[in-house]
C-alpha cells in the first residue's frame, strides 16, 4: 500500500538531500521484503498494523451499530459474539501490543540512542514475518468458523467451542514470538549499541519507555505462549489441566493468561508514556522535569506490574486472601503512573507550549489517561471491583487506558515522527480538527459507558434493557464521530504521501538525535558519522523562539531554532577493542 | 579477566564441577529412598537448585561473565519465584470465601454474635481443665477467674 | 537469531576499514557483537524459562492439592533409567562445556569431538525417553482423558483420583523438554559442521558459546524435573 505511494513520493531528489535515503537506494519489491534495515522494517509493520487496525476498528463500528438500539438491530447473538471477540483479540494480540514498538520504536529507537541498526536485524526482519504468520492464521481462524470466546479464551467454554479456537490460540502462540524478538532485540540495542556519550543518563524517555517495555515482553510473552500450548493440548489431547470435568482448573487457566496480559497492559502503555515524554519535552521548549523518576518509573511499573494480574480475578473464585493482596499491590501502581503525570504537568509549567497537532494529542492524552488510571484504582478496589466486573465500566476503563492512551499516543507519535519516515509534513489544519474529532468522538464513545457500567449493564452482551437506550445510543454516535477522525487522518496521511509539503530535517526544533543529526530523510546508515553525545536528549537551550519552519542548517537568525547537531564521534571508537 | 566474557575455564574446574553433579544425583536418589516425610520435598527441590547453580556459574560460566547477563538471568528467576508463589497464595487458600449462599453478612454477624454470647454463658466449672481451676471451694465465677489470674 | 553470523557486506562507510569477516557491519568490533550476542541469548534463555515456568506452576498447584497422587504417580515412573537419564545429559553439559574450552584455545579437533560426542549422549537421552514412553503407552499411561491405566504397577493407578493430572504434567514437561532436546541436536550438529569447515577459532566463536549456553539450559530444566516427576 503506501510503501509504493512513499517510493514514488520521494522519487524526485530533494533539495536538502544529496540524493540517497532510505527509502530510494533500493526500490524493488524484494529489496523491500529482504531489508534487515530498522527504519523499512518499521514502515513494514506500520502498513500491517494499519490494516490490523482498520480491521478491528470497522469490527468496533459494527458492535456500535448493533448496540444503537435495544434488541437485535442488524446480527445475530452468535454473530455479535464474534464480532465482539475478533476486536479485543486482533485489537490486543495482533496491534496494540505490537504497535508502538514495532512501527516508532523499530524506526526510532536506533537513531535515538546513535546506533546504525538493532543488534540482531535479521531476527528484527524475522518478527515481521512471525507476525505475518500470526496474521494468516488468525485469518484462517474466522474462515474455520471464527471465535466468540472474548478475547480471554477462558476455560472450559473455549475447550467446548468451535475449531477457530484452534487456531486463534495457535495465532497469538506464534505472534508471540514476534514481539519476544522485539523485545530482546531492543534490550540488547539499548544496552549495547549506544553512541559514545550516550549514557543512561542521556537516553531520550522514549527508548527508557521502550526499555521498560521490551523487559516485560521478554518476560511475560512465552507465558501465554505456553498457556496457549496448553489451551491447545487440551482441546487435543484433552490433558485436563484446565477441564473441571477431566479434575483441572479453570481459574488456573485464569491465573497463567493474566500473568501475561495483565503485564502486557503495560507493554501497551509504557511506550505511550515513551512516546509523551518526547511530545511534552519538545512541544513546550523545555527540559523535561524529573527525567530520572519518569525513566525510573517505567521501570518500577514494568516490574510492579507483574505482582497484580489477580485483580482480574476477583469475582472466579479464587481465594480471598489473594484478592486482598493482588488488591493492595495494584494500589501502588497508581504511584509511578501519578509520579510521570505530574512530571508532564510540571515540564509543562512555564514552558513554551506549541499547539501542533502532536502536542493535542499529548494534552488528550494527559486528560483520557488520567480517567482511564482513576477508573482502574476505582476497580482495583476488591469491593467496588465485584459491583463493577464485567460492565460497561471495565470496557470503557480500558478503553480510556488503551484507546485514549496507547492510541491517541501512537496517533501523536505518528504525526511527531511522520516527517522523518516519510519525508512530507502532513496537513496540520486537517490534523488539528482529526486530533479534535478523535478526542470528542472518543469521550462521547465511552463517558457514557462509565456511567452505563455504573447502572449495570453487563459487557458482552448483543442486548439490552430499554433504560440503557439513551446512553448507548449516544456511545454509538461518539464512536461514529471518532470513526470520521481516524479516517480523517488515514485520508491526509495519504494524500501527504504524494502532495505533502517537503520536510526539513528538524521541523520541530527537538533535541533527540534522529532529528538533530539525521537528514530529513535518513541515510540507509542512519547517521553519516556516528556521534559523540555531550549532553541530554532535552537540552533546548538554543532555541528560545517557536514559529514557523526551518532546517538544520539555518540555526539561528530566522525562523525555528535548533538545537545543533552532535559532532561526529572520533574514527577509532574508544570502546574498540 | 573476570569479566570480559572470554575467560576460559581451565578443564579441571569442569571435571570437578561435574564430579560435584554426578555425586549430587546419587544423593538426590539416595536420599529419595529415606523417609524424610515433609522433608523429601524441600532436600530434592534444594539439591536440584544446588545442582542449576552449578551448571549456572560454571558450565555457563555466569561467574566470570558480563554482570548485566547474571542481572537478567536473576530477573528472570525472580519473575518464576513470583509466578509460582502469587499463584500458590490463590490456590493454598481456595474457597476461604465461605459465605457464599443466601446468608447476608448481617445475619451471619448476628448469629455469630449469639453464639459468643452463648460460649460466655457456660458455667465457669465447665471450663476447668488444670488443677488450678480449683482452688479450694470458692464459688464458679471467682475460681475460674483466680485461675485465669494465676496462671 | 542470536546467532546472527552474517558475513558482513563490503564496507560502505570509510570509518571501516580491515574488520575480520565475521564483523557485522553495524556494530563497531567484534567484542560489541560477541557482548551482544550473549546478552541476547541470556534474555532468549529468560524467555524459556519462563516458558517452563508456567508447567512448573501447574505442577506445583496440582502436587499441592493431591500430594498422595502425585507420590504415588511417581512411583510408577522408572528411577533407574531416569537417573541414567539424568547422568547422560549432565555428561552432555560437561562435553559441550569442553568443545568450548577446546575452541577458546584454537583445538578445533577436540572440539568437534566434543560436540559429537554431545550429540551421542543427547541422542542416547532420547532413546531412554523413547521407552520410557512406549513402556508407559503400552501400560495405558496416557496424559488426560485417555488415561487408562492396567497391567504392572499401573494398574493401581486406576484407583487413584487425579492420577491422569500427574501424567499429563508428565509428559507435557518432558514432552516440550524433549522437543527442546531435539531443537538443541540440531543446533549441535549445525555448530559441529560449521566448526569442521573451519568457521570457527579463538578469536571467533560465538555460536558455539551460545549453543553450549542453551543446552546447559535444557539440562537445567531436566535437573529439576528429574527429582519433581521420579523421585519425591
Amino acid at each position: 500500500m503506501s510503501t509504493d505511494t512513499q517510493n514514488t513520493a520521494v522519487a524526485q531528489p530533494d533539495e536538502h538531500e544529496e540524493g540517497e535515503n532510505y527509502l530510494n537506494h533500493e526500490t524493488s519489491v524484494w529489496s523491500w521484503l529482504s531489508t534487515k534495515d530498522h527504519k523499512r522494517i518499521g514502515v513494514l509493520y506500520c502498513v500491517t498494523l494499519a490494516l490490523v487496525f482498520l480491521a478491528a476498528g470497522v469490527l468496533a463500528l459494527v458492535m456500535r451499530a448493533e448496540l444503537s438500539g435495544p434488541g437485535e438491530t442488524m446480527m445475530a447473538n452468535d454473530t455479535y459474539n464474534q464480532v465482539f471477540s475478533m476486536h479485543g483479540i486482533m485489537m490486543v494480540f495482533l496491534f496494540l501490543v505490537p504497535s508502538i514498538p514495532a512501527i516508532l520504536g523499530n524506526f526510532v529507537l536506533p537513531m535515538q540512542i546513535g546506533a546504525k541498526d538493532v543488534a540482531f536485524p535479521r531476527l528484527n526482519l524475522a518478527s515481521w514475518y512471525v507476525y505475518l504468520a500470526g496474521a494468516t492464521l488468525t485469518i484462517m481462524a474466522l474462515l474455520w468458523g471464527g471465535v466468540d470466546t472474548g478475547w480471554t479464551f477462558y476455560t472450559p467454554y473455549s475447550k467446548t467451542t468451535g475449531g477457530g479456537v484452534l487456531w486463534m490460540t495457535s495465532a497469538i502462540f506464534v505472534a508471540g514470538f514476534a514481539n519476544i524478538f522485539t523485545g530482546l532485540n531492543f534490550i540488547v540495542t539499548i544496552h549495547k549499541m549506544r553512541a559514545p556519550g550516550m549514557t543512561w543518563n542521556r537516553l531520550p524517555l522514549f527508548v527508557w519507555g521502550m526499555y521498560a517495555t521490551s523487559i516485560v515482553q521478554v518476560l511475560a510473552t512465552p507465558v501465554i505462549g505456553i498457556t496457549m500450548v496448553l489451551l491447545i493440548l487440551e482441546q487435543v489431547l484433552q490433558i485436563g489441566i484446565f477441564d473441571p470435568s477431566l479434575g483441572g482448573d479453570p481459574v488456573l487457566f485464569q491465573h497463567f493468561f493474566w500473568f501475561y496480559s495483565h503485564p502486557a497492559v503495560y507493554i501497551m502503555i509504557l511506550p505511550a508514556f515513551g512516546i509523551m515524554s518526547e511530545l511534552i519535552a519538545t512541544f513546550s521548549r523545555s527540559r523535561i522535569f524529573g527525567y530520572r523518576a519518569i525513566a525510573l518509573s517505567s521501570v518500577a511499573i514494568a516490574m510492579l506490574g507483574f505482582l497484580v494480574w489477580g485483580h482480574h480475578m476477583f469475582v472466579s473464585g479464587q481465594s480471598v486472601v489473594s484478592s486482598i493482596v493482588f488488591s493492595l499491590i495494584t494500589y501502588l501502581i497508581g504511584i509511578p503512573s501519578g509520579i510521570k503525570v505530574f512530571n508532564w504537568v510540571a515540564t509543562l509549567y512555564k514552558g513554551s507550549i506549541w499547539l501542533q497537532t502532536p502536542m493535542i494529542y499529548a494534552l488528550s492524552f494527559l486528560f483520557l489517561f488520567s480517567i482511564g488510571g482513576f477508573t482502574g484504582i476505582m476497580v482495583g478496589v476488591l469491593s467496588v471491583d465485584v459491583h463493577l466486573h464485567d460492565t460497561y465500566y471495565i470496557v470503557s476503563h480500558f478503553h480510556y487506558v488503551m484507546m485514549g492512551g496507547t492510541v491517541v499516543a501512537l496517533l501523536g507519535g505518528m504525526h511527531y515522527w511522520w516527517p522523518k519516515i516519510t519525508g512530507r509534513m502532513y496537513n496540520e489544519t486537517l490534523g488539528k480538527i482529526a486530533a479534535f474529532l478523535v478526542f470528542v468522538g472518543f469521550n462521547l464513545t465511552f463517558f457514557p459507558q462509565l456511567v452505563l457500567g455504573a447502572k449495570g449493564m453487563p459487557r458482552r452482551y448483543a442486548t439490552y434493557a430499554d433504560r440503557f437506550t439513551d446512553l448507548h445510543q449516544l456511545s454509538t454516535a461518539g464512536s461514529g464521530v471518532l470513526g470520521v477522525g481516524l479516517f480523517l487522518v488515514l485520508g491526509y496521511a495519504l494524500w501527504s504521501l504524494k502532495y505533502g509539503e517537503k520536510a526539513p530535517a528538524n521541523p520541530w526544533g527537538a533535541a533527540t538525535l534522529e532529528w538533530t543529526n539525521v537528514a530529513a530523510l535518513p541515510d540507509p546508515h542512519n547517521f553519516k558519522r556516528t556521534p559523540l553525545i555531550t549532553r541530554g536528549p532535552y537540552d533546548f537551550h538554543l532555541a528560545d523562539e517557536v514559529f514557523g519552519g526551518g532546517d538544520g542548517e539555518a540555526d539561528g537568525d530566522q525562523g525555528l531554532r535548533v538545537p545543533d547537531a552532535a559532532p561526529a564521534a572520533p574514527l577509532e571508537p574508544s570502546r574498540d577493542a | 579477566m573476570s569479566d570480559d566474557g572470554h575467560h576460559i575455564l581451565p578443564k579441571a574446574t569442569l571435571l570437578k564441577v561435574f564430579g560435584g553433579l554426578i555425586f549430587l544425583t546419587v544423593l538426590t536418589v539416595a536420599v529419595a529412598y529415606v523417609p524424610l516425610g515433609p522433608l523429601a520435598v524441600p532436600v530434592a527441590i534444594g539439591i536440584a537448585a544446588t545442582k542449576a547453580t552449578l551448571v549456572v556459574l560454571y558450565f555457563m560460566a555466569l561467574r566470570y561473565d558480563n554482570p548485566v547477563n547474571a542481572l537478567t538471568f536473576t530477573i528472570g528467576i525472580i519473575m518464576v519465584m513470583v509466578f509460582i508463589t502469587f499463584t500458590m497464595i490463590d490456590t493454598a487458600f481456595r474457597g476461604d470465601m465461605g459465605n457464599v449462599d443466601r446468608q447476608t453478612m448481617g445475619e451471619i454477624e448476628r448469629e455469630q454474635e449469639a453464639a459468643q454470647q452463648q460460649q460466655e454463658q457456660i458455667p465457669s466449672e465447665q471450663l476447668r481443665v488444670a488443677p488450678a481451676d480449683y482452688p479450694d471451694d470458692r464459688g464458679a465465677d471467682a475460681g475460674a477467674a483466680s485461675g485465669d489470674s494465676d496462671s | 537469531m542470536a546467532t546472527d553470523t552474517d558475513i558482513a557486506p563490503a564496507p560502505t562507510e570509510t570509518d571501516h576499514h580491515d574488520h575480520p569477516a565475521h564483523l557485522q557491519h553495524h556494530f563497531v568490533s567484534s567484542e560489541q557483537q560477541f557482548d551482544s550476542a550473549k546478552l541476547g541469548m541470556w534474555l532468549f534463555l529468560i524467555t524459556e524459562i519462563l516458558l517452563f515456568s508456567a508447567m512448573f506452576v501447574a505442577y506445583a498447584v496440582y502436587r499441592q492439592w493431591h500430594p498422595e497422587t502425585f507420590v504415588a504417580a511417581s512411583e510408577t515412573l522408572n528411577v533407574t533409567m531416569g537417573t541414567i537419564n539424568t547422568i547422560v545429559l549432565l555428561t552432555s553439559s560437561l562435553t559441550v562445556a569442553l568443545s568450548i574450552h577446546y575452541i577458546q584455545k584454537d583445538e578445533v579437533k577436540k572440539c568437534i569431538y566434543n560436540l559429537g560426542a554431545t550429540l551421542v549422549l543427547a541422542g542416547g537421552f532420547m532413546v531412554i525417553k523413547y521407552f520410557e514412553y512406549t513402556s508407559k503407552f503400552e501400560h495405558g499411561a496416557y496424559p488426560g482423558g485417555m488415561f487408562d491405566p492396567h497391567g504392572g504397577h499401573y494398574a493401581q493407578l486406576a484407583d487413584v483420583p487425579f492420577a491422569s493430572q500427574f501424567f499429563s504434567i508428565y509428559f507435557v514437561m518432558t514432552g516440550i523438554h524433549g522437543l527442546h532436546v531435539i531443537i538443541g541436536m540440531a543446533v549441535i550438529g549445525w555448530v559441529a559442521v560449521r566448526a569442521w569447515m573451519g568457521s570457527f577459532s579463538s578469536e571467533y566463536y560465538t555460536p558455539v558459546e551460545l549453543t553450549g549456553l542453551y543446552w546447559h539450559l535444557v539440562d537445567i530444566v531436566w535437573i529439576f524435573l528429574f527429582p519433581m516427576l521420579y523421585l519425591i
